[in-house]
């Protein structure tokens, strides 16, 4: 990406670790977690706030990574997929996701478990169409959706 | 007002390139000493699971323990060619490769278990994952064991698998023939809502039945039938590619919609299986048989409903107020009349 952007200091916190770095300014969060931090998880589907594909938690809330100026990010926590669960110590969601089969191609995956966690962060409880809300702002073209609700049930089932 | 309406559709599809087109795919297998097997195979896993399916096949034919099956895949640089997926052929044909790369090894490996056992070969059976001699109650050697004692007397361990799926053409002068190797059916039957104000279209349940012939992996085939019919729901309902003198005028997702989880009605998904002695284990494809109905069937309600049919692309709430005759089209039901599509000739 052509960037003439200033330097400036990203100084904030990213799943749970503090990080301090100098980055080129002016570009979304999106690319600054993938390019400068190589956290390959959360994934670029249209680039313009239309599939969902690239959802961080940003203090706790769902945000669309690729329209998020990474400048807004500074002083604030960020969460990504990496931070959501790792083999071995897979968050409920996760281990739903595996075991429904709410995974296909698995593009959607990492967005779509980081509005379901937000959602099951926000609502121990919810019902389908809370669900179905929680997650219509992340497009899936492999699964039809339903394996992936389902999952969302059986994880907040775990988790209460 | 809200009017309901009930549709079927439904279809029969050749599976695989059929009319004599090449069609074939290879594999390899490979048994380690520690008991663990690798496949080779060309077929590129796109989440419709044929990375799973080849395991549970290697699994099936070796006693093997799933989880000891490591799969090579789609890398022109190590595996050999299984040609593309597509033609909903992936279990079918790479599949029947994998399956004789096993074949391939099945003998040796039952040859030793006689050995070993002192059993003659043809008592030897592999079943629910271990090999045991049928005449002798209790008589049961791992897979683990065998693959061990494969590597210290220097057995074969390593199966080759080809599958040639190339079928007769269909007689030029009459178009008649059996053009494919293995057939797949498919049904769906769909209950709409259409709001005659607006002309939205709901969809309030979908029942998908589709012939797989054997389900190697029902979780997976479920997914494949739900995610085919919540396609062929955006087909009928809102995909509509805008192209202008070659030019696409809606590429991208805030103009070209998909369904989102709020479009998906309830879905039955009836696994039907009516064996196919040629596809593993009487399996056929059934990938794009899971979405072909779908349009037709939602088309079909909305007929049902309105008594009047939608012949646009697309049963979109302008399209179908077109033909409802609320806004200009003046109650014309599109397009596509019967008798433009041309028939062949007999
Ligand atoms: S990549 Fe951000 S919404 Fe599609
Ligand atoms: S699993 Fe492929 S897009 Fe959702």
């Amino acid at each position: 990406m052509i960037n003439n952007q200033k330097d400036v200091l990203m100084d904030l916190v990213i799943n749970n670790k503090h990080i301090s770095i100098r980055a080129g300014g002016g570009r979304c969060l999106l690319d600054f977690l993938r390019e400068d931090l190589s956290l390959m998880g959360t994934k670029e589907g249209c680039g313009e706030g239309e599939c969902g594909s690239c959802t961080v938690l940003l203090d706790g809330k769902a945000v669309l990574s690729c329209m998020t100026p990474m400048e807004r990010a500074i002083g604030r926590e960020v969460t990504t997929i990496e931070g959501v669960g790792r083999p071995g110590n897979l968050h409920p969601l996760q281990q739903a996701m595996m075991e429904e089969g709410g995974v296909q191609c698995g593009f959607c995956t990492p967005g779509m478990i980081m509005s379901g966690v937000e959602l099951l962060n926000r609502k121990s409880n919810p019902n389908r169409d809370e669900i179905v809300e929680g997650i219509s702002g992340n497009l899936c073209r492999c699964t039809g959706y339903r394996k992936i609700i389902t999952a969302i049930e059986r994880a907040a089932e775990k988790m209460s | 007002m809200k009017v309901r309406g009930i549709g079927i559709g439904s279809m029969v599809y050749g599976v695989g390139y059929g009319f004599s087109r090449p069609d074939f795919a290879s594999a390899e297998v490979e048994i380690a000493p520690d008991g663990t097997v690798t496949i080779w195979s060309g077929a590129s896993e796109l989440g419709q699971g044929i990375r799973t399916v080849l395991s549970q096949i290697v699994a099936q034919e070796f006693g093997a323990a799933y989880e000891d099956i490591r799969v090579i895949s789609a890398d022109t640089d190590k595996t050999p060619d299984s040609g593309p997926v597509s033609a909903s052929r992936s279990t079918y044909v790479q599949g029947n490769a994998v399956l004789a790369a096993c074949k391939d090894l099945k003998q040796e490996l039952i040859s030793l278990a006689s050995e070993l056992m002192g059993v003659e070969s043809n008592l030897v059976e592999i079943q629910n994952g271990q090999i045991a001699a049928k005449d002798k109650i209790g008589k049961i050697i791992s897979f683990s064991k065998l693959a061990s004692e494969m590597h210290v007397q220097g057995r074969r361990t390593h199966g080759f698998g080809w599958h040639n799926n190339r079928t007769l053409d269909v007689d030029k002068n009459t178009s008649q023939g059996d053009a494919y190797s293995s057939y797949a059916w498919a049904s769906q039957l769909v209950e709409v809502e259409v709001d005659t104000q607006t002309g939205r279209v709901k969809i309030l349940r979908l029942a998908s039945a589709t012939d797989v012939g054997k389900a190697i992996n029902p979780q997976l085939i479920e997914g494949q039938i739900e995610g085919g019919a919540v396609q062929g729901l955006g087909f009928a309902l809102m995909e509509e590619m805008q192209v202008e003198q070659g030019v696409f005028n809606n590429a991208n997702l805030s103009t070209y919609l998909i369904p989102t989880a709020a479009d998906v009605p309830p879905i039955d998904s009836l696994i039907v299986e009516v064996s196919d002695p040629s596809g593993p284990y009487g399996a056929k494809g059934m990938a794009e048989p899971a979405t072909i109905p779908t349009t037709p069937a939602i088309l079909n309600a909305i007929a049902d409903a309105i008594s009047k049919r939608v012949r646009y692309s697309l049963a979109s709430p302008e399209n179908v107020l077109k033909v409802l005759g609320k806004i200009d089209g003046s109650g014309k039901e599109g397009f596509l009349l019967l008798e433009d599509i041309p028939y062949p000739v007999a």
